[in-house]
């Protein structure tokens, strides 16, 4: 019987910034040996080092907030429903893309490591990135079932011992565009879980570690106890707040409602009387309804303790079956993310009236997305970018322009996206006077357009939002200018779905501000010269 | 005779080097503000007064300064417009769209050096191929030399997209420029940093006209005044890549000054290497606010482009601005004696970032300093001398250190003071090896296999504890240890960087093209050593390219094989980069075809030679053996150690940890398990029996 290790908090300080410091090593490795433009410019994607029990320990600072929450239930899954701890043999890779299980659209491909120490399971390193790719129609909010989001792999050994499963390599290569880029970004999360394993090894050897266990009830327990301490210190009671987004963007919106309810160390956030199921792809599974609104509640209340399992315990998230935020089969989930990304501005609006001094306006998001698929140079491609837009307004700071939240994905610069695929951007630029006005002001958003140049029409997939409902002030603020879209030479063209973009055509897309924070008239009148000197203002 | 000068922030420090009689001697002057030039000019005075050398006698002067780091800091550059593709003026201020921190609702991003309203657009268009698409319309140029004029301009930066590609229409406006607005600077992106991605290379164009006017005139002031006191030698300035550059090279772009003083440092770690014959070194470098680390393999220090300058949060990578320039590969982390240790929200013990600085600074100085810090610690535990605290100038408070240390984070751990100040010191030295060991295995290589060199003011009071740690086997403290910058400039080469994009893949590639430009580079090369005195047959060339599988968005660095290229080198190509990539990532991909990107050609003249007989410092023919004093280890606990007087330590004394070894900037402290040996340079040579 082994006795407990315990850790002071000189050694546990430095043993938790080495456990940080392995998973962004691997994070580094995943982004520089990837393909696709997702995960190689826009870092979409997450690495996370669990304990045998599935619970997260550490995570890649740059990194995909809904990941971070969604890899610890994957990986708790597949040791009770899939492959129990006695199953996993060293050399093992896990594999799976089901939306119940892991990120909630299919795209979203989950990959688990065991990692053995001394020959005994001793722990999980698991990445999930979005790839270019699963089949199925173009990735995006226009598929009208779960059936046409392309092809779903259950939890499968991916590598067994060291051996490639050729058969499953071969079905993916034969069901998705740009088989390159997809497989190219699945060998890159394997490549990620190896050197996270590798340096992990380094860490136990110097230290003298057998096993992570005492280690992760240390970090785990700190991350709990912070936030349960934040919590206690809240104001009791029950805050409700209401919210309206696009849906289609033409009149078949959605609703939110929530109550969040503080009670001495834990928070409980019910979604009752949420929209139902939406007929879009913008459909969310509870799983990551829980990571998108445990997020914005970790930043309120314990923004500064480094994220694991710990700092989930005090929180419990329920939504009614089958709703817009608890989708169940065969709802279409392809642009979860859209909808996934608009639960902080409800989280954060209930809270402001919790603690008004901890949370921030509205955001311009969600992120919009933008899909190509085509023939460049006789190669077929899939080219995805995203674009931001203004940052919500803080309780003593104006919100920054153009910034991502709460996803967190870089622009693709573009000259890269111009070398990839024959487009010409024609603009790219900040919106003046798109953010909400309040005593601090919400960021702006920003223009970006471009044009087909080549011969052959481009399968465009969109995803717009905040185009018919803004982003909303809070304590006064007012709300941020909404986003527009428009194709040149004009036509009708839908704000969520499919569609094609073609020869000499220019797609003008103009993003959300953030909402503004507090009354507009109590605004210095400095900052308010300064915006119209610089142009933030006309 | 060759002298080297290095302003730092508080101090500018002075190596010179004697080449009839190959001695080294040093000084050190506080910098002085606004005009550094008069610190130099006290130092200069100073050599002469204490070792006779008049400047006229000198025969070259090596510079390095942190005027541009300071400027792009302290936002105290030009007043700065940008001019680009019209419709994309807002690109610098946009930047990512990336947080750099996911749960801070309350960061902020760094402000754009140059604001929007001095930020123009001009018709133009060019494709990534370099197709021009759209004229550059000369009819906007009069009224944007008109706008410049009316708001004062004083620097412009020109970055147009897809200039990486065709630099026709940079060109373009760099001469109607330099005709039309001549007083003003001017920065061409396709000069300073020609590769593909538009918000990076407006960075760093927009940063080198942003600090072009205060360098140019510095480096103008510098010059004359050293002309004006009869000095009649070369002058070269240190860049952050370890080479060095002309006064023009520097007033060209001047961002490559970024990082002149830790490369120094850097270069003087190779410097000792090859002195002491060590080839695989780990440089470790600490100073008040900030420690740094950095690899010197098979006496080559690592470069890497990846560089960021005026981070908004300090050590937060993604907080800064991107410059990517050649810098030697550092690590830093906000750890140096002003390092502030608190006990945080969850109860765990914590060093830094944040310092004291020098006021109120660390709680000893009895200053009003409050907060424990490293400095703090290290005199708690006897490794610093209350009385001796830089040769005796400032008395340091005891009492006020441990007071810090209980009421702040003793008390709330429950845990004595001594071992407070012990975890202080243990806290500062693990994160620096932990950084060290990431930095050495990013590299794939073992940590074990090199030995360590220490320096700056509060390297050698850690840098036991940091070698102990990584295992390492031989610790030397060399002589000069608080000048180790200055040192490094008077054994760092000239060299010219030439960089030039061209994307292919390896199949499809146009070897003529290649063979054409990289020739180009290399004779360009030639010229600018030309301009050093330096003859084209003492110059070696280094051409390396970077690569990727095609697909990919991040390259990896391989040196090209030698003479003309042609399809006949692709297998020798695929070969180096498999190589480097099974290296990196333990695995390549077969089948894949490969892509050539970003083409660099280094010209580099010989390495300086500087064969030391003697390092000159105020020796004295006293016992070394100070007496002992009471001195706190993790192994023992207080003990009586002894103490030892680093100016009167012989050649080959011998003695066994643990000890310490006072001078004026510096205090070498030695562990148990340990023996020390004073080499014939009197470098401090300690072995680590782990």
């Amino acid at each position: 019987m082994q006795t407990k290790t315990t850790f002071d908090p000189i050694a546990l300080s430095i043993l938790w910034s080495r456990l940080i410091s392995i998973v962004d090593e691997a994070g580094t490795t995943l982004q520089r040996t990837s393909f696709s433009t997702v995960t190689r410019e826009s870092n979409d994607f997450a690495v996370v080092l669990m304990d045998r029990k599935g619970r997260s320990i550490a995570q890649s600072s740059v990194s995909v907030p809904s990941f971070l929450g969604v890899l610890p239930m994957l990986t708790k899954a597949l040791l009770a429903d899939y492959f129990p701890l006695d199953t996993w043999k060293e050399g093992d890779v896990v594999m799976t893309n089901d939306p119940w299980l892991c990120a909630g659209h299919k795209p979203d491909i989950g990959i688990v490591s065991p990692i053995f120490h001394e020959s005994k399971l001793i722990g999980f390193i698991g990445t999930i990135a979005h790839s270019p790719d699963m089949g199925g129609v173009l990735w995006g909010a226009g598929s009208r079932d779960l059936y046409e989001e392309g092809l779903m792999v259950p939890p499968t050994k991916l590598i067994s011992e060291g051996k490639p499963n050729h058969t499953l390599f071969n079905i993916l290569e034969h069901n998705v565009r740009a088989s390159d880029q997809t497989i190219g970004d699945i060998r890159a999360q394997i490549a990620a879980n190896d050197q996270g394993i590798k340096s992990l090894m380094k860490l136990m050897e110097e230290n003298n570690l057998e096993d992570l266990q005492d280690l992760a009830d240390a970090v785990i327990n700190a991350s709990e106890k912070a936030m349960r301490e934040a919590l206690l210190a809240a104001p009791d009671g029950s805050y409700q707040y209401s919210y309206d987004t696009d849906g289609d963007g033409r009149g078949n919106g959605c609703h939110f409602e929530i109550t969040v309810t503080i009670k001495g160390d834990e928070i409980h956030a019910d979604y009752e009387g949420t929209s139902g199921a939406h007929p879009l792809s913008i459909n969310a599974v509870l799983n990551y309804t829980y990571a998108y609104t445990a997020y914005p509640i970790k930043c309120t209340f314990s923004p500064d303790v480094p994220n694991n399992d710990g700092s989930f315990y005090p929180i419990k998230v329920t939504a009614p079956k089958g709703c817009l935020v608890n989708a169940q089969k065969p709802s279409p989930l392809g642009a979860r993310n859209i909808t996934g990304n608009m639960l902080h501005s409800v989280v954060f609006g209930a809270l402001a009236k919790a603690v008004p001094e901890q949370v921030q306006a509205d955001c311009g998001s969600a992120c919009w997305c933008i899909v190509l698929n085509g023939e460049h140079k006789g190669k077929e491609f899939v080219e995805y970018f995203f674009l931001n837009g203004g940052y919500g307004a803080r309780p003593t700071m104006d919100g920054e322009h153009v910034l991502s939240f709460p996803t967190n994905v870089a622009n693709v610069p573009i000259e890269v996206l111009e070398t990839d695929i024959a487009v010409l951007v024609t603009e790219k630029s900040l919106v003046p006077n798109s953010g909400g006005e309040g005593k601090y002001r919400g960021g702006l958003g920003q223009r970006f357009s471009f044009k087909n140049v080549g011969e052959n029409a481009l399968n465009l997939s969109l995803l717009t939002e905040k185009t018919q409902t803004p982003a909303k002030g809070i304590l006064l603020g007012q709300d941020g200018q909404m986003g527009a879209m428009e194709i040149i030479p004009h036509r009708d063209f839908p704000p969520k779905g499919l569609d094609k973009l073609h020869p000499g055509e220019e797609l003008i897309l103009t993003l959300p501000g953030g909402g503004g924070y507090g009354d507009p008239a109590q605004r210095d009148k400095a900052l308010i010269e300064e915006d119209k000197a610089l142009g933030y203002i006309i | 005779m060759k002298l080297g000068i290095d302003i730092g922030g508080t101090f500018t420090d002075f190596v010179l080097f004697e080449d009839t009689s190959n001695q080294l001697y040093f000084a050190k002057t506080l910098t002085t503000y606004p005009d550094p030039t008069v610190g130099i000019f006290n130092g200069i005075k100073e050599l002469e007064a204490k070792f006779g050398f008049p400047v006229k006698e000198i025969d070259a002067i090596v510079h390095g300064t942190t005027l541009v780091t300071n400027a792009v800091i302290e936002r105290k550059g030009a007043k700065t417009a940008f001019i680009t593709t019209k419709g994309f003026e807002d690109v610098l201020e946009i930047g990512r769209e990336m947080r750099y921190d996911i749960y801070d609702i309350f960061l902020t991003m760094p402000k754009p050096l140059i604001p929007r309203n001095l930020r123009m657009g001009i018709s133009e268009r060019v494709d990534t191929h370099g197709n021009i698409l759209t004229e550059l319309d000369e009819t906007h140029l009069q009224p944007l030399a008109k706008a410049l004029k009316d708001n004062g301009i004083e620097a412009v930066g020109v970055c147009l997209l897809n200039s990486f590609a065709n630099t026709k229409h940079e060109k373009v406006l760099g001469d109607f420029l330099s005709k039309n607005v001549p007083d003003v600077y001017y920065s061409l992106s396709s000069e300073i940093m020609p590769e593909i991605r538009e918000y990076e290379r407006s960075s760093a164009t927009a940063m080198n006209a942003y600090v072009q006017p205060i360098t140019d005139k510095y480096l103008k002031d510098f010059e004359t005044q050293l002309r004006e006191s009869g000095f009649s030698g070369n002058i070269n300035i240190m860049i952050s890549s370890g080479k060095l550059t002309t006064i023009d090279g520097a007033r060209k772009s001047p961002i490559h000054l970024l990082e002149s003083g830790p490369a120094g440092g850097a270069m003087a770690g190779v410097f000792y290497g090859t002195h002491l014959e060590e080839e695989n070194l780990l440089c470790f470098d600490m100073g008040g606010t900030t420690a740094k680390a950095c690899v010197i393999y098979e006496g080559k220090p690592e470069i890497t482009n990846h560089f960021e300058a005026g981070r908004v949060k300090r050590f937060k990578k993604g907080s800064g601005l991107p410059v990517r320039i050649p810098v030697i590969d550092l690590i830093e982390i906000g750890a140096g004696g002003g390092s502030i240790a608190r006990v945080n929200n969850i109860g765990l013990l914590t060093v830094g970032p944040d310092s004291a600085s020098s006021t109120p600074g660390p709680a000893c100085y009895n200053l009003g300093g409050e907060d424990p810090t490293v400095t703090d610690a290290d005199l708690v535990l006897g490794y610093l001398n209350a009385d001796y605290f830089l040769g005796g100038d400032m008395q340091l408070s005891v009492d006020a250190a441990r007071e810090a240390i209980r009421v702040k984070l003793a008390d709330p751990l429950h845990i004595s003071i001594e071992e407070a100040a012990m975890g202080v010191h243990k806290i500062v030295n693990e994160n620096m090896a932990n950084a060290a060991r990431v930095h050495v295995l990013e590299k794939g290589m073992d940590p074990r296999h090199f030995n360590m060199i220490g320096f700056g003011g509060a390297g050698p009071v850690h840098a036991f504890g940091v070698a102990k740690l990584l295992n390492t086997k031989r610790l030397i403290i060399p002589v000069g240890a608080g000048v180790t910058s200055a040192l490094g400039f008077l054994v760092s080469p000239v060299a010219s960087e030439k960089i030039h994009s061209f994307i292919s893949e390896v199949k499809e590639i146009n070897w003529e093209e290649v063979n054409t430009f990289l020739a180009d580079m290399e004779k360009d090369g030639y010229n600018f050593l030309a301009q050093s005195g330096i003859d084209k047959k003492e110059a070696t060339v280094e051409r390396v390219v970077e690569m990727r599988y095609a697909g990919q968005g991040h390259e990896i660095t391989i040196e090209i094989p030698k003479g003309e290229l042609s399809e006949k080198s692709i297998p020798e190509i695929e070969k180096r980069f498999v190589k480097e990539y099974e290296f990196r990532y333990n695995r390549s991909i077969e089948g894949m075809s490969l892509e050539m990107v970003t083409w660099r050609v280094v010209v580099q003249g010989p390495i300086p030679q500087m064969k030391v007989k003697q390092f000159s410092t105020t020796a004295t023919d006293a016992e070394a053996y100070k007496g002992v004093r009471k001195v706190y280890f993790e192994e023992t606990g207080y003990l009586d150690c002894p103490v030892y007087d680093r100016y009167a330590l012989k050649s080959n004394e011998k003695f066994d940890g643990p000890a310490i070894i006072e001078e004026t900037e510096s205090t070498t402290v030695i562990g148990v398990n340990s023996s020390v040996h004073v080499d014939k340079d009197k470098n401090i040579i300690i072995d680590l029996h782990h």
